[in-house]
């Protein structure tokens, strides 16, 4: 290794440095943690399997896990549909299509606490929504209502990102298979399930899963909207709930590691669909 | 074009509009309701101009509550974060793309393998860590593990990937350094990606929200998202709204501002974001 080769090694050390110290060692203590009755004030005590057995069994955890099922298949779905038949549109040159692209995108520019605190109003009963719609919900103090007031928010927030994704999908699929298509008489559908979809297949691979990584990470709407009332309570509050306010850090841990496997599964699975892409 | 395909393509544009005017209105509202008179935000029927203008609101999250602290907060972060990951993802790219030695793939390796891993996992040994450390309600606590992102390597060792050997072999043989290369040749060549990556790590700070809470709830270290939060909770009558309307249009102007000015930047750093460019 030449002296030069030495120096350029040093340089990746800041951030190894930092990645080492706040994700690496936090990464592999959390698997450690996960096997204790812990606080941060009192000593640990070690209880082996006993965070993921009590997990297993309490409904509160359960009812978590089910929110944040129904909010991530709630929200994303819609939202990539939405996305993918807006690129369609949106893709071509149109008259303005410029900024009607930038309505689209402007939600995704805003904070996500910003945008909560103001859905709060629009879903207020005598807010924007019921007010246009002429409807008389009570959408956030309501169990019925209140899961689906926070997947409206978030599919009208969410849309726009993924619709960024496969705009920049399409925009480098080839012309000329558009083309031929369009010489060949196919029809628009036709078009559109046989060569653009399976074409899009990697994008929509990787729109899939940064939607269930991010349905699973939701925190700031359901603190601001709903703190967790009304079944909302997602994943990641009921770890904050039970890290911080219970002082169960120890199964707080457990839930990380169980969330670890599935989002490793989730990666996975999308390894998998790109290989077959490949073959 | 026929006749049909004509009015295909005026549905169509008709649809597009309608649907990002529907989007826009939300914002819109926000923005109006802020400037209503206390009285009329939550009025039925909705109006969409107020009687009267009151400008005054826009200040109120300023005179009653310590809105511009967490904004300045959240700026000084920000802007921090930012310019720590731009410098210690463009050294590792460049350390990562240029330079050959022992356990180099294997550190790139490592790196990538976080992407995948979100701070949601491991916050909790995170935060004890940072216990340990005292940096709780600190600034440091809120900055340096932040200070480095896995996509900022990869996106700024492939982009420097594509400049040719050759150049930085002739800047040596004319007796550059390291150093002197990457500020001369390196640094130029990827100034695109760069302010990429300083947009969109910006941009994910101003959002964050989870950890900022964690670390730095105080009321002297709170940033935006956390103080927003924290003003709602005391402002739930109707004669705080217009007042918390404010407070989060102006939350949101920064980044919507950055947005609008740099649009294509942003795009390209969210397509990047998943590997799409």
């Amino acid at each position: 290794m030449s002296r030069r080769d030495l120096v350029g090694a040093t340089l990746s050390f800041p951030a190894l440095a930092l990645f080492a110290l706040f994700a690496i060692y936090p990464g592999l203590r959390v698997f450690y943690l996960s096997l204790f009755d812990y606080s941060l004030t009192s000593p640990a005590t070690f209880v082996g399997l006993e965070n993921f057995r009590f997990l297993a069994t309490d409904p509160r955890f359960h009812e978590a896990l089910l929110n944040s099922l129904f909010y991530t298949v709630g929200t994303y779905l819609p939202a990539l549909v939405l996305a993918l038949m807006l690129a369609m549109a949106l893709h071509r040159r149109m008259a303005g299509g410029g900024w009607i692209r930038l309505l689209y995108f402007l939600p995704v520019a805003t904070s996500w606490v910003a945008i909560s605190v103001v859905w709060r109003l629009v879903l207020h009963p005598h807010g924007l929504l019921n007010q246009t719609l002429g409807l008389d919900v009570t959408w956030l103090t309501s169990s019925a209502a209140a899961p689906w007031a926070l997947v409206i928010m978030s599919v009208w927030k969410e849309t726009g990102f993924f619709l960024i994704l496969f705009l920049a999908g399409l925009s480098r699929l080839p012309r000329e298979v558009f083309e031929a298509a369009q010489v060949d008489g196919a029809g628009a559908w036709r078009r559109f399930w046989h060569i653009t979809f399976p074409l899009l297949k990697p994008v929509t691979a990787i729109c899939s899963v940064m939607a269930i990584i991010r349905g699973l990470q939701a925190f700031s709407p359901q603190v601001v909207l709903t703190d967790g009332g009304f079944g909302t309570e997602v994943v990641n509050l009921f770890v904050y709930k039970t890290a911080f306010e219970n002082a169960r850090m120890g199964r707080a841990s457990a839930v990380a590691v169980f969330m670890f496997f599935v989002l490793i599964c989730v990666t996975l699975a999308q390894l998998r669909l790109f290989r077959r892409e490949d073959a | 074009m026929t006749a049909l395909a004509r009015t295909g393509r005026v549905l169509r544009w008709a649809a597009v509009t309608a649907g990002g005017l529907a989007f826009a209105a939300v914002l819109a509202y926000a923005a109006v309701s802020a400037v209503k008179p206390a009285g009329e935000v939550l009025a039925v029927p909705l109006s969409w101009l107020p009687s009267s203008v009151e400008w005054h609101n826009i200040v109120l999250p300023f005179t009653e509550t310590p809105f511009a602290r967490y904004f300045g907060n959240s700026v000084f972060v920000g802007v921090t974060v930012t310019l720590l990951n731009v410098v210690t993802c463009t050294l590792a790219g460049y350390s990562f793309s240029k330079f050959s030695y022992p356990g180099r793939n294997v550190a790139f390796v490592v790196v990538l393998a976080t992407l995948m891993v979100p701070l949601e996992v491991i916050y909790v040994p995170l935060y004890a860590l940072i216990y340990d450390l005292g940096w709780v309600n600190s600034f440091a606590g809120l900055i340096v593990p932040a200070g480095t992102s896995a996509f900022g390597i990869f996106l700024m060792r492939q982009s420097i990937d594509t400049i040719p050997d050759e150049l930085l072999e002739a800047a040596r043989i004319d007796g550059a350094g390291v150093l002197r290369s990457l500020a001369r040749i390196v640094v130029p060549l990827v100034r695109g990606p760069m302010a990429a990556l300083a947009l969109f790590i910006f941009m994910m700070n101003w959002d964050s929200h989870l950890w900022p809470l964690l670390v730095a709830g105080d009321d002297d270290h709170r940033t935006l998202p956390v103080g927003l939060a924290a003003m709602q909770a005391n402002n739930l009558g109707a004669s705080g709204v217009p007042m918390m309307m404010a407070a989060a249009v102006l939350a949101m102007l920064p980044t919507v501002l950055l947005f609008l000015s740099l649009q294509r930047r942003f795009v390209e750093g969210v397509a990047m974001s998943a590997g799409l460019r």
